[in-house]
C-alpha cells in the first residue's frame, strides 16, 4: 500500500480551515448561548398562555399569537411610556456625557494636591450599591420638591458618573501631550483645549459614554420607581408592573411581547453606534 | 496646576453651552415631567392613590375625575417608597395593603387613620353592609379583628380552599371532593400523590399546590386549622413548638418534602398557579374564589374546574380563614383627607366595587353587592354554591403587628429548604424558626413600644 501525504502548503491550508472551522463552531455556540434568553423572550411573546405553562416545552408556538404584540402595545399607553423613558435617557446621557469628560479632562490633564486621593474616591463610589441610598435619594428630593419631575436626571446628569469619567480619563490621559503644549503656546487656556482640542478628538468615547449612560436610564427600574407617579413613569416600569391580570398576577406572554419592543430602541442605537462604541471602549484602555 | 488663563470670550461660551445644554433640558420639560395619557386632568382636588395597576384602570380613574370632581394621581405600590413618603410627612392619601398582615402593623405604629367617623356618616359604605372580612382592617392595640377600623377589603377569597381539575381528576381515577364536607390535610396530600405525574424525573403534572398566600400567612392559619395559635396572646412570639403549630408545619414540610406541587425547593417556572392550571398541568390548586376570574376567561378549563371547601385537620375545628383582604388604608398624615375618603366610598361602594364584583376575582366585601357575582352559567353555579356554603366557617386568623410578613417568610425562606430535603427534623426546624423569628418580633415590638 502506498501512503500519500498532502504536499507542505496543501497540509497548511487544511489546518488553517479546520481551525477557522472549530473557532466559527465556538463562536456560534457562544453568540448562541448569548442570544439564547432573547430568543425565548420572542417566543414567549408569540404563544398563548396556556402554551407558555406547557410541558413537556413547547420550544414553537403551534399558533404565532401575533396579537399579543398588538395587545401589549394597546393594553398601556406604550407610546407615552416610552417617550417619558426617552426624554429622561436623553437627558441623562447627554448631560452626563459632558460632565463626565469635563471631570475626566480635569483628572488626566491637571494637576493638584489630592488629585490622586479624590480619584480614588471618585472609584471608590462605584462600589456603593445604589440600594443604599434609595432611602436619603428619596428624601432629599422630597425636600427639594423634586419628586415626580424630571429634575433629579437633570441634576444627576450634571453631576457626572465616575464609571464614565474613567473612561475619559484613561481616553485624555493617552492624547499626546505635544498638543496640548502646542495649544497652551498659542495662548489657549484649559477650558479652550478641553473644548476645541480634547474634545473633538474624543468621538468614539463621547459615542461610547452616550450609549451606556442611554442604557443605563433606559433600563433602570428603581430611581423611576422611586421617584415618579404611574403617568409620569418609564417603560421599564410600565413593562415590570402593568401587565397584570386582576389579582395583579403578571400576564407573562404579554410582558414578554412588550419586553421585546422595549429593547427595540436599544438594539437600534446600539447598531447605529455600535463602530463608535467598541472604538471607544478599545482607544480609552479599556476591555 | 500649571496657570494658563483662557480667553475670556471661550470660557463664556462654554459655559453658556454647559449651561444652557442643562437648562434646555431642564425648561424642555416645562420644570415637570411628561405625563401619559391616564384620562386624568383639569382642576379640583388632588389625591394620591398608592396601588397597583389591577386595582384602577385608567377609564375608572377618568370616571372618577367625572364622578367625584376630584383628580387621582396614583403611584405603583412600593414599601421603600411608602416607608420614604411616610418618613418624609407627605404620604399618600390612601394606600394599598394586604388586610390580613399589614392592618395591625401600621395601625400599632400609629401611622394609620382611624375611620370610624367616616363610617359613621357615609351613606355608601354602611356598618350592617359591610362583610365581617372587613374586621380584617379593625385592631384594637392588642388584637386583630377588634376596634377602630382602619381600613377595608376590596374583595377577599377564603384562601384555605382549592380548585380542582376534574379531567386529572378522571385520568387518575381518583374520587371528585365532597362539595361540601371537607377533606382532611392528610387526605388532600393522599390526592396529590396519586395525582401527580411525572416523565423522565420531570413533573409533567402536579398533584395539587397548596402555599397560600404567603408562607408567614399559611402556616398562621394552618395552626389556627389544627386548633391552635401560631403567636402567643400578645402576639410578641412565635411558638412552632405548640402541637397544633407542630402539626401545621409537619404537614406543610411533608406536602414539600413529597414534591406534589410547587415549593422552594421545587419552584414553578410560571412563579404561581394560574398559568399551570391554565395549562391543565396542576389537578389542584390551593386558590380561593378569585382564581374563577381566570377561569372564566377559559371556557374549556371552567367545565373542568370546580371549588373545594377547605381542608380540615384531623379533630381540628372547621374554619376558612381569608389570608389577604386586600384593600386601602389612609395614613394619618394624608393631607387631603375627605377628598380621600369621598375617593374610599366611590373604590369600595361604586364603580369599581361593582366591576370586581360581577368579574369574579374576588367575594365582594359589601354583603349588597354579592348578587352581581358570576352565576349565568352552569359552573359558576356550581362554584357560588360551595363559596356561599363555605362563608359559614368564615374566620380571622390574627397576624402579629410587629413584623412585616415579608421578614418572616424571608426567614421561613432561609431555614426551611433543609427540611424539606429532609435534611432536617421538624423539631428542629421549630426550634430554629422560633428563634430567628422572636428575634425579629421582639426587635419589632421594640420599635412600637
Amino acid at each position: 500500500m502506498t501512503v500519500t501525504s498532502l504536499p507542505p502548503k496543501s497540509a497548511a491550508r487544511v489546518r488553517v480551515r479546520v481551525n477557522r472551522l472549530v473557532l466559527y463552531t465556538v463562536l456560534v455556540a457562544v453568540t448562541g448561548l448569548f442570544l439564547g434568553p432573547f430568543g425565548w423572550l420572542v417566543l414567549a411573546g408569540l404563544k398563548s398562555p396556556e402554551e407558555l405553562a406547557a410541558s413537556p416545552v413547547h420550544w414553537l408556538p403551534d399558533t404565532i399569537q401575533w396579537h399579543n404584540f398588538a395587545d401589549a402595545f394597546h393594553l398601556i399607553d406604550f407610546l407615552g411610556y416610552a417617550r417619558n423613558s426617552l426624554v429622561i435617557a436623553l437627558i441623562y446621557a447627554t448631560l452626563v456625557t459632558l460632565s463626565s469628560a469635563w471631570v475626566g479632562f480635569g483628572f488626566a490633564r491637571l494637576n493638584a494636591p489630592g488629585k490622586k486621593i479624590l480619584f480614588g474616591i471618585l472609584l471608590g463610589s462605584m462600589m456603593l450599591p445604589q440600594l443604599i441610598t434609595l432611602f436619603p435619594t428619596y428624601l432629599i428630593f422630597a425636600k427639594l420638591g423634586m419628586v415626580d419631575t424630571y429634575w433629579p436626571w437633570v441634576l444627576w446628569g450634571l453631576s457626572a458618573a465616575p464609571y464614565l469619567v474613567f473612561l475619559f480619563r484613561q481616553f485624555f490621559a493617552g492624547l499626546p501631550r505635544e498638543l496640548e503644549e502646542a495649544a497652551i503656546i498659542d495662548g489657549a487656556g484649559y477650558i479652550q483645549i478641553f473644548w476645541r482640542i480634547f474634545l473633538p478628538q474624543s468621538w468614539p468615547v463621547l459615542s461610547a459614554s452616550f450609549i451606556i449612560a442611554f442604557t443605563w436610564t433606559w433600563g433602570d427600574y428603581i430611581a423611576p420607581q422611586l421617584l415618579l407617579s404611574t403617568d409620569h413613569s418609564t417603560l421599564a416600569v410600565a413593562v415590570m408592573t402593568t401587565y397584570v391580570n386582576g389579582a395583579g398576577a403578571p400576564v407573562a406572554n404579554l410582558q414578554a411581547a412588550a419586553s421585546v419592543m422595549y429593547v427595540v430602541p436599544i438594539l437600534l442605537i446600539f447598531l447605529v453606534a455600535q463602530r463608535g462604541f467598541v472604538a471607544g471602549m478599545s482607544t480609552s484602555g479599556l476591555k | 496646576m500649571p496657570s494658563h488663563a483662557g480667553a475670556p470670550p471661550s470660557r463664556r461660551r462654554f459655559l453658556a453651552l454647559s449651561a444652557g445644554g442643562a437648562v434646555a433640558g431642564a425648561a424642555a420639560l416645562s420644570g415637570c415631567a411628561m405625563q401619559v395619557s391616564s384620562g386624568v386632568s383639569g382642576s379640583g382636588e388632588t389625591v394620591t392613590l398608592m396601588i397597583n395597576p389591577d386595582d384602577l384602570t385608567p377609564e375608572l380613574i377618568k370616571q372618577a375625575q367625572k364622578d367625584l370632581g376630584v383628580k387621582i394621581r396614583t403611584v405603583k405600590y412600593d414599601i421603600t417608597k411608602l416607608i420614604a413618603m411616610l418618613t418624609n410627612g407627605n404620604p399618600p392619601d390612601l394606600v394599598r395593603g394586604i388586610g390580613a398582615v399589614d392592618a395591625a402593623y401600621f395601625a400599632a405604629r400609629d401611622v394609620a387613620e382611624e375611620l370610624d367617623p367616616y363610617f359613621a356618616r357615609s351613606s355608601i359604605l354602611r356598618l350592617d353592609d359591610l362583610d365581617p372580612v372587613n374586621d380584617l382592617w379593625r385592631y384594637d392595640g392588642r388584637t386583630q379583628g377588634k376596634g377602630p377600623r382602619y381600613g377595608m377589603a376590596k374583595d377577599f377569597s377564603q384562601d384555605s380552599m382549592y380548585w380542582y381539575n376534574t379531567a386529572l381528576f378522571d385520568k387518575t381515577g381518583v374520587d371528585y371532593p365532597s362539595e361540601t364536607e371537607p377533606v382532611t390535610y392528610e387526605e388532600w396530600l393522599d390526592n396529590a400523590e396519586r395525582l401527580v405525574q411525572r416523565k423522565n424525573g420531570q413533573t409533567t403534572v402536579f398533584g395539587g399546590s397548596y402555599n397560600g398566600l404567603g408562607k408567614a400567612i399559611l402556616l398562621t392559619s394552618l395552626t389556627a386549622a389544627a386548633g391552635g395559635n401560631l403567636f402567643t396572646d400578645d402576639f410578641s412570639q412565635v411558638d412552632f413548638s405548640s402541637p397544633e403549630a407542630r402539626k401545621a408545619l409537619g404537614w406543610y414540610i411533608d406536602y414539600c418534602r413529597v414534591r406534589v406541587g410547587p415549593s422552594i425547593i421545587d419552584p414553578d417556572p410560571n412563579t404561581w398557579d394560574g398559568p399551570t392550571y391554565q395549562a391543565n398541568r396542576m389537578a389542584m390548586s390551593n386558590c380561593g374564589y378569585w382564581l374563577g376570574g381566570l377561569i372564566n376567561t377559559a371556557p374549556k378549563l371552567a367545565e373542568v374546574s370546580r371549588l373545594a371547601p377547605a381542608p380540615v385537620f384531623e379533630g381540628g375545628p372547621r374554619i376558612s380563614t381569608c389570608q389577604g383582604g386586600t384593600g386601602l388604608w389612609m395614613p394619618r398624615k394624608a393631607r387631603n383627607k375627605d377628598a380621600a375618603w369621598r375617593v374610599f366610598e366611590w373604590f369600595f361602594g361604586e364603580a369599581p366595587a361593582k366591576a370586581r364584583a360581577s368579574g369574579g376575582w374576588g367575594i365582594p366585601t359589601l354583603k349588597s353587592l354579592r348578587s352581581l357575582m358570576p352565576a349565568q352559567e352552569e359552573h359558576q353555579k356550581q362554584v357560588l354554591k360551595v363559596q356561599e356554603a363555605e362563608l359559614k366557617h368564615f374566620s380571622v386568623a390574627s397576624f402579629t403587628p410587629y413584623a412585616k410578613w415579608e421578614g418572616l417568610e424571608s426567614i421561613f425562606n432561609q431555614i426551611a429548604p433543609a427540611a424539606m430535603r429532609g435534611d432536617m427534623s421538624v423539631d428542629t426546624l421549630a426550634r430554629r424558626l422560633n428563634s430567628a423569628m422572636n428575634e425579629q418580633l421582639k426587635r419589632g415590638k421594640e420599635q412600637v413600644g
